[in-house]
């Protein structure tokens, strides 16, 4: 008995409930178009969390209906209990896009206190959250560069450290890789997982890499497209820390082959 | 590149060039003038000409050299224009932002602006001084008048030219409206604001100087069209024109001076990152 409460401390509460989610746009012919399908997915404190599918999978709307940049047709997000919308007035959302998105004007630090400014940080609290950001994503020698200065990578990097920077329940990361090249990539997968432990965040990950999703998370999300819909969630128990070795392993290329499989549609 | 391609395709050298073609075809036209036996300096004096009679001490009016008849009453015009220009650029601005602000601003005033534009300043210029009754004051007008188009037009594009994954970063900060113009909209237009100083500078100084030939009232259109109409001195016609060329060239340059002096990541080398 005891033993089964302890277990039940172990186990990490539910913080995003995804409740048949629907969603569905208009075309330009004016058909409905199912981007999503009765979308049903629980996802856990400080969970590492990828939505993996092809382009016109919906992997990206789902995400946006979780920041509260969509709201679902039917079905509804619920964040420790409270719409999206409560949790982004409460300003506890993290985000990074494809691109950068930094301001050319700002330097890299600056760009990292811009959030903090936002939220009213005291100048003194903004720089040294700024300055510890920095070093966790090893820019601190860039920090009075502007933004053109700097290669695809480091500007990454600014944009994850600042969407770590204000401190957020939850992180939301938008294929943030997918342009830059592999080497680059490699590097930041790392990065990220670093500060990741360190700050043992929820992350939903959005990505159509299949070898990034395994070596990234907790659960990869299959997503399906046409309509977009969950075909299956693949728990990845590669131990963490995760090295780069590992992707050579056989467990790992056994994950990548299971996480392929359970695509609906074989088009893949 | 080899070090003579860099010279020759440098900045300094082609300017250089140009300036010496358009010397030298002034210099063709001024010797084949020569040869007509008409009075050279009446109609098209050589440029050593022009250059030795800004040093020269001879009296063309009553009491005042060539030179000094140019600056005397640049000050009138330049003053006017610049207070036209500092009108225009205000102006302009706060247009911007309220057509940013309210789409219907936009709808119903943008297109009629541009009409404005198409009014030929020659035209409207009368219209203005009988209106205001006083050639400073439509001088001011004017420029302003010519100022605004530009800069408005300008910043419109800068504030639009802000993407949506900016909004949305933003958005998801829980960012007020006025957090959003303050940090992200206003900061983004300075460069287009600042396209459209670096074209309306030049002309707010054009329309002043226009303004200045309807009355004889001092100022450098009015001292431009009476030393053609009083042959008092062909040099005074032609220093006024290299002047205000030089004016307006200075006005526009300066403008790109202080881009650079508000937005220090302009000066940021792109290509030579600081070695760390």
């Amino acid at each position: 008995m005891s033993e089964m409460i302890k277990e039940r401390e172990v186990e990490r509460e539910v913080e995003i409930k995804i409740d048949d989610v629907c969603m569905s746009f208009k075309d330009n012919n004016s058909n409905d178009v199912q981007a999503l399908n009765r979308i049903n997915l629980a996802i856990k404190k400080g969970e590492f969390i990828a939505l993996l599918g092809p382009s016109g999978c919906g992997k990206t709307t789902l995400l946006r209906t979780i920041a509260d940049l969509l709201e679902p047709t039917s079905g509804k997000v619920r964040i420790s209990g409270m719409t999206p919308k409560e949790i982004r007035l409460q300003q506890k959302f993290g985000i990074v896009f494809q691109n950068p998105v930094l301001f050319e004007w700002r330097t890299v630090k600056k760009n990292v206190e811009l959030p903090l400014e936002i939220m009213y940080w005291s100048k003194v609290e903004r720089k040294k959250q700024a300055d510890r950001m920095l070093e966790l994503v090893g820019l601190t020698k860039f920090a009075d560069h502007y933004p053109k200065q700097l290669s695809g990578g480091m500007q990454q990097r600014v944009g994850i450290a600042r969407a770590f920077g204000i401190k957020p329940n939850i992180l939301l990361m938008d294929e943030p890789f997918s342009a830059l090249d592999e080497f680059t990539k490699e590097k930041l997968h790392d990065d990220l997982l670093k500060i990741w432990r360190e700050t043992n965040k929820t992350v939903i990950f959005v990505t159509h890499n299949i070898q990034e999703a395994v070596y990234l998370s907790d659960k990869v999300c299959v997503l399906s497209p046409h309509p977009g819909r969950l075909s299956a969630v693949v728990e990845i128990d590669l131990p963490r820390p995760r090295t780069i070795g590992m992707k050579d392993s056989i467990q790992f290329t056994e994950l990548v082959a299971k996480v392929r499989n359970s695509f609906e549609g074989g088009s893949l | 590149m080899s070090k003579a391609k860099k010279i020759v395709s440098s900045k300094p050298f082609i300017m250089l060039v140009w300036v010496l073609v358009l010397v030298a075809i002034w210099e063709m036209g001024a010797a084949n003038m020569e040869k007509t036996k008409r009075t050279p300096e009446n109609v098209l004096p050589h440029v050593s000409q022009i250059v030795a009679s800004v040093f020269s001490d001879k009296m063309v009016s009553n009491s005042q050299t060539a030179t000094q008849i140019v600056w005397s009453s640049a000050e009138a015009t330049l003053e006017r224009a610049f207070i036209g220009f500092l009108f225009g650029t205000i102006f302009g601005f706060l247009m911007a932002l309220l057509m940013k602000l309210s789409g219907l601003v936009e709808k119903t005033i943008f297109p009629y602006l541009m009409l404005i534009q198409m009014i030929p300043i020659i035209g409207m210029a009368p219209i203005i001084l009988a209106i205001t009754h006083d050639i400073g004051t439509s001088r001011i007008v004017i420029a302003a008048i010519l100022t605004f188009y530009p800069v408005a037009t300008n910043t419109l594009a800068g504030l639009n030219s802000v993407s949506k994954e900016k909004y949305e970063l933003m958005y998801s900060y829980a960012a007020s409206k006025w957090t959003i113009y303050r940090k992200v909209l206003i900061p983004s237009c300075i460069p287009y604001f600042f396209t459209g100083l670096k074209i309306s500078a030049p002309m707010a100084i054009t329309a002043s100087i226009l303004v200045d030939t309807l009355q004889g009232d001092g100022g450098l259109g009015c001292m431009l069209s009476q030393s053609l109409k009083h042959a008092m001195s062909i040099y005074v016609f032609w220093q006024i024109v290299f002047f205000s060329a030089f004016v307006g060239i200075l006005s526009s340059v300066l403008m790109g001076v202080i881009e650079k002096r508000v937005s220090p990541h302009m000066r940021a080398d792109r290509k030579r990152r600081k070695k760390v």
